[in-house]
């Protein structure tokens, strides 16, 4: 029996199961009024058709779950055994080569063999397939009875269905919640075991304080540990992230969220700010397209015509300035509510004083503003490293440790990418590598993050 | 425009008129919150605004210094003159006017900035101090004149904000002071205090007499008739009557004020 | 009048000069802050005008009308007998060759693309008739062709183009095999097809996981979860993940789903399990602000008549809240499907040249689709890579507009 022919089948039950429960409810709870027992009827009953429902429906798909991770490889064992499965090639990769294809055939995938030992395969596949696809759907509609049966005896006018459906719906619910604390465990998890395996090829000191970065030549030379210094990423990613975005960002950022909330018309405001914010809504595919096909070669020619050495048409300038550009909505919406929780006497009493709006301003409002800032502007760094996409593009590849904003450096995302596209063998130092700059990154901007918020708040806290 | 009674005759005729406001008419889009004031301030008495809350007042006294200009709402008709200047005129600059008319607010609002350099603001901005030791001077003796100095002599660098309620209003009033405004504006100075800061306020009041003009608004009639010398009393927008303090509340001639000071209203 | 004063002299001249340096100060301050929306907005701008510029050619595509005369052309074809089969065995690519060398000159043949016969095939489709007499057809032009014709073509190719465009055979038609190809390696026949439905896929599995899941998290949290240090872990987490940079999930994605899991990789149920995780936080933390504002007094009425919690929450506070999550949803629906990067770590990245008939065939999305044609270095990719960027840009900004529409139109004051 097919996949979703068994659920199908199941979920018809499902429908029964609610309809007749529900039905049957009726019918007790009309005769317990009737016989005067009001107060004996809990629920409503189409509770009691759903508590049926679920009791048939839940136990039987928990078995579907499970048997369909078991069932291939019962079936597996099954062809194994079979005469035909002697004459495999001993090899494990030829070996599943043959098996997958014998698989595709039976399944009705693929039309013909390739391999004739294949073809050897196919009828054992298909019995065994055949047989666990039987003994599975029996088994789940036995469970599916079992349970609707169970749960239809137990209708009865005062039974509390509403409150068993309700105590599923709430673990549901917890369990929905519960999916965050395993994602954030998934990701630790994971970066920690794959960067265990690499600091155990590596060691974290070359790896963190190391200056040279060359993991082309670690795959090559085997465990040359110099090629796995990281600070030329590191440094890139700062210069580009935290320094050269940043000198973009931070001032068009806060100095367009002082005119649009102290200076703009109410009408430019509706019109400016939406666009603005625009920009933080391309994607960075789009901006690293842009950085790279526009900017990047003007600025090449910038530097070649001033006379600068070394510039490259993957520059560290390039990238940073578009992501600047990238976070200025962030930065600028930060700078917004911050200045927004100055309260207004403070505004009041400078202007009282004969101050003008700009005085008021840089006087005033910023420095009582500025942990607000300083706490928005550090989550704008952090989202800032974190960004791939438009380093890929428009950063290079090339370790270098420069201040030379025309020269190409290289990022921890951009290598990240580097290491893990392509066809690597999953356990070499290289990809592994991916995982601990992952690490890293992981480590940094959720402490940014930390510091950042922590500040707000107190700064809110200050001024409620 | 409304009927005004002044009690013109109780009135000595040798004070220095300092602010007049002719036919005032204050607007909030369509809405019409003054409705044609005309009054005389003088250089030595403290004047008194009093009247039922919404009646105007603070409306009025923003004018006087036109903070008004920063609600975009706001529209002002009639005329305000200090110095006879009109200071609704092109050529009055709002920044220096705001500097000869100073303002203490409601709610006390110092900078969250040092105590120091709360005060040191004013006479920044308005380059009114040359150089530290200057400035140092003028910090002291803004400080002297609000009755804070001893209470803060020792601690000029700690945060405006840490004071009290009542220091930071007097902060408030130093940092006015500082700029050696002509007229200080105080918008019910005292409401947000408890009654021995408010005892050290109206005290202070009555020390600053006679070097500036002072108006006071306030909601609490027993404050009126102890820090002044005129009283205003609003109602709805209008000015009802002005006068002499001990004559508003001893012999009332509007019958509005006379069931305002009676308690039948307020 | 007794006490001494030192009234500030305004009218002196040094106090003017002061005040109109003040003023000067108010004037460029403001003029900096006007700057810096106007070069904001600036760059804005001049990032669309650079791709619709670069882009809109990507939807056109250069035609040349050749006079094909059938009967004369050495193809064995009957009028009468015309089915797909005929037509694949009737040798169209080596017939158009051919036709074009015979109309246009012996080195004609480079100069329609590789796939010129298709517009032969469907010319013959289309009317049968046309095989007993002379008809002109319009052929797809070669790249280098199309290239040179829009402007950006080698000198060779702009001397061919002069030759055409003596002849009067050329012309510029919409190029809808940009809407329904997929990927390849010449230019002039690429499409973003295949690419869009993976992006379709790959949103649904992203809807289909991070929307119930969100929802019932928001929903958790908001109106049932006791504050212990359980709910603590969880808003913690939930506020992580939120700032958790898009890549660190393509390698969960890389090391749980893949190698784990041993799910198939670059398929559209990766990917979208991969967005899922990072849109869930997105959602959870709208609905909660959605659920948030709907008054504590309609909770109360609800439980006062003796509703259920459960009751309370499927009956009424979802109902009013749901706009909210609406809106939040669509955001971070159009956020994923502006990411490339974690597709990138579950190898997305391949090349796929059929568009995906699940989500568990090999595919591609749209961003993944520009930042792989950004990489070729065929100059005809340039203006295939803007046009899916309009493409893209075009999608997000109704998936915006719609919640910005929403979020007007349901927005309720309480």
């Amino acid at each position: 029996m097919t996949g979703p022919a068994i659920l199908l089948l199941l979920a018809g039950l499902g429908a029964i199961a609610w309809v007749s429960a529900r039905a049957r409810a009726m019918r007790l709870q009309t005769a317990a009024r009737a016989s005067g027992r009001r107060d004996a009827v809990h629920s409503l009953p189409g509770y009691h058709g759903w508590y049926v429902a679920l009791w048939t429906l839940v136990p039987a798909g928990i078995f579907l779950a499970v048997w369909a991770n078991v069932a291939p490889g019962l079936v597996m064992q099954d062809v194994l055994s079979s005469p035909a499965a002697q004459s495999l090639p001993a090899d494990d990769f030829s070996r599943s080569a043959v098996l997958g294809e014998a698989r595709a055939i039976a399944t009705g995938n693929q039309a013909g063999a390739f391999n004739p030992l294949s073809q050897g395969l196919v009828e054992p596949y298909k019995d065994a397939i055949g047989k666990y696809g039987i003994a599975g759907a029996a088994l789940a509609l036995v469970l599916a009875f079992a349970g609707g049966a169970y749960a239809f005896t137990r209708v009865r006018p005062d039974f509390r269905a509403r409150t068993r459906v309700e105590r599923l719906v709430m673990a549901t619910l917890l369990i929905a919640s519960l999916l965050a604390i395993i994602t954030t465990l998934g990701i630790v998890a994971s970066l920690l075991w794959e960067s265990f395996r690499f600091f155990s090829m590596v060691s974290p000191v070359d790896f963190l304080f190391g200056v040279k970065w060359s993991p082309q030549s670690a795959a090559l030379g085997y465990g040359n540990d110099d090629a796995f210094g990281a600070v030329p990423l590191f440094w890139g990613t700062i210069f580009i992230g935290a320094i050269i975005a940043m000198v973009v960002a931070i001032p068009l950022g806060l100095m367009s969220a002082i005119y649009l909330t102290q200076y703009a018309s109410p009408t430019v405001r509706k019109w400016m700010k939406p666009t603005l914010e625009m920009l933080a809504g391309v994607p960075t595919v789009v901006y690293g397209y842009f950085a790279a096909l526009t900017i990047a070669p003007a600025l090449r020619d910038f530097a070649v015509k001033i006379g600068i050495h070394g510039a490259s048409s993957e520059s560290a300038l390039a990238a940073g300035l578009v992501m600047g550009v990238m976070i200025i909505p962030f930065v600028s919406s930060m700078a917004d509510d911050s200045i927004a929780a100055v309260p207004q006497s403070m505004r009041d009493g400078s202007l009282a004083m004969g101050a003008t709006t700009s005085e008021t301003i840089r006087r005033v409002l910023i420095p009582a503003a500025l942990p607000g800032v300083v706490g928005g502007v550090l989550l704008a760094v952090s989202r800032a490293i974190g960004e791939t996409m438009i380093v890929v593009m428009a950063a290079g590849l090339a370790a270098n440790l420069t201040l030379n904003p025309f020269a190409s450096v290289t990022t921890v995302t951009t290598q990240i990418v580097q290491l893990l596209t392509g066809d690597q063998e999953f356990d070499s130092a290289k990809t592994l590598a991916a995982f601990a700059l992952g690490l890293v990154l992981f480590i940094v901007t959720l402490l940014l993050n930390i510091v950042a918020l922590r500040v707000v708040k107190k700064y809110r806290e200050a001024y409620e | 425009m409304t009927a005004m009674i002044q009690n013109q005759e109780s009135m000595t005729p040798a004070v220095e008129t300092k602010m007049t406001a002719r036919d005032v008419k204050v607007f909030y889009g369509e809405k019409q919150a003054i409705k044609g004031v005309s009054i005389d301030v003088d250089m030595d008495n403290v004047t008194a605004f009093i009247g039922p809350s919404g009646c105007g007042k603070s409306t009025f006294l923003r004018t006087l210094n036109r903070m008004n200009d920063t609600v975009a709402s706001a529209r002002v008709e009639g005329t305000i003159t200090l110095d006879g200047e009109d200071i609704y005129a092109p050529s009055m600059d709002v920044v220096q006017l705001r500097a000869r008319v100073g303002m203490v607010f409601q709610k006390p609002n110092p900078f969250p900035k040092s105590i120091y350099e709360n005060i040191a603001y004013g006479p920044r901005i308005h380059g009114l101090a040359h150089g530290k030791a200057d400035l140092d001077v003028i910090v002291e003796k803004s400080l002297r004149r609000a009755g804070l100095w001893d209470e803060v002599k020792d601690r000029l660098h700690d945060s405006g904000t840490a004071l009290s309620g009542g220091q930071q209003q007097r902060l408030c009033i130093g940092r006015a002071i500082a700029v050696e405004p002509e007229v200080i504006l105080m918008d019910e100075p005292c409401s947000a205090l408890d009654p021995i800061a408010t005892a050290k306020i109206e005290e202070l009041i009555h020390e600053l007499r006679g070097r500036y003009a002072i108006v006071i608004v306030t909601h609490n009639m027993q404050q009126a008739a102890r820090v002044s010398q005129r009283t205003a009393f609003f109602h709805l927008g209008e000015l009802v009557e002005y006068g002499v303090t001990s004559d508003i509340f001893t012999n009332p001639k509007a019958e509005r004020t006379k069931d305002y000071i009676t308690g039948r209203y307020g | 009048m007794t006490a001494t004063r030192n009234p500030t002299d305004w009218r002196s001249d040094a106090m003017r000069r002061r005040i109109a340096r003040r003023y000067a100060a108010e004037r460029r301050f403001k003029l900096a802050g006007l700057l810096a929306v106007l070069l904001s907005a600036a760059f804005l701008a001049f990032l669309l005008v650079t791709m619709m510029g670069n882009g809109l050619r990507g939807f056109t595509r250069t035609e040349i009308a050749v006079k094909v005369d059938f009967p004369a052309s050495p193809l064995l074809l009957d009028p009468n007998a015309i089915t797909d089969q005929a037509l694949a065995n009737a040798n169209l690519p080596m017939v158009t060759g051919e036709v074009v060398k015979k109309a246009l000159g012996a080195d004609a043949e480079e100069w329609v693309s590789p796939t010129a016969w298709t517009a032969l095939r469907d010319a013959i489709k289309a009317d049968p008739k046309i095989l007993s007499r002379t008809e002109t057809v319009r052929l797809p032009a070669s790249t280098a062709i199309d290239l040179a014709a829009k402007g950006k073509g080698s000198s060779e190719a702009e001397a061919a183009v002069d030759r055409l465009n003596k002849a009067g055979v050329l012309s510029t038609g919409f190029n809808m095999g940009f809407l329904t190809a997929s990927d390849g390696t010449d230019p002039t026949q690429v499409g973003i097809w295949g690419a869009f439905k993976g992006s379709l896929l790959t949103m649904l599995v992203t809807l289909a996981l991070s929307f119930p899941v969100g929802v019932a998290t928001a929903v958790y949290l908001e109106e049932y979860a006791r504050k212990n240090w359980m709910t603590d872990i969880i808003e913690v987490s939930i506020n992580n993940l939120a700032a958790v940079p898009s890549i660190i999930f393509g390698l969960l994605g890389l090391s749980i789903f893949l190698n784990v899991l041993h799910l198939p990789r670059s398929a559209s149920l990766v990917g979208g399990m991969t967005l899922a995780l990072m849109t869930m936080p997105v959602i959870v933390i709208a609905g909660r602000n959605a659920i948030k504002s709907v008054p504590p007094s309609i909770r109360d009425a609800a439980l006062g008549i003796g509703a259920s919690p459960v009751q309370v929450v499927f009956h009424h506070v979802l109902p009013l809240a749901l706009p909210g999550i609406l809106t939040g949803t669509i955001i971070g629906m159009a956020r994923a499907l502006g990411e490339t990067a974690p597709l990138l770590m579950i190898g997305m990245r391949a090349f796929i040249a059929t568009p995906p008939g699940g989500i568990v065939d090999p595919a591609t999305v749209l961003p993944v689709q520009i930042f792989l044609w950004s990489d070729e270095v065929s100059k005809g990719f340039v203006e295939k890579t803007s046009a899916a960027i309009i493409v893209l840009l075009i999608f997000l900004l109704a998936m915006n507009g719609l919640a910005i529409y929403l979020r007007n139109k349901f927005e309720r004051r309480w």
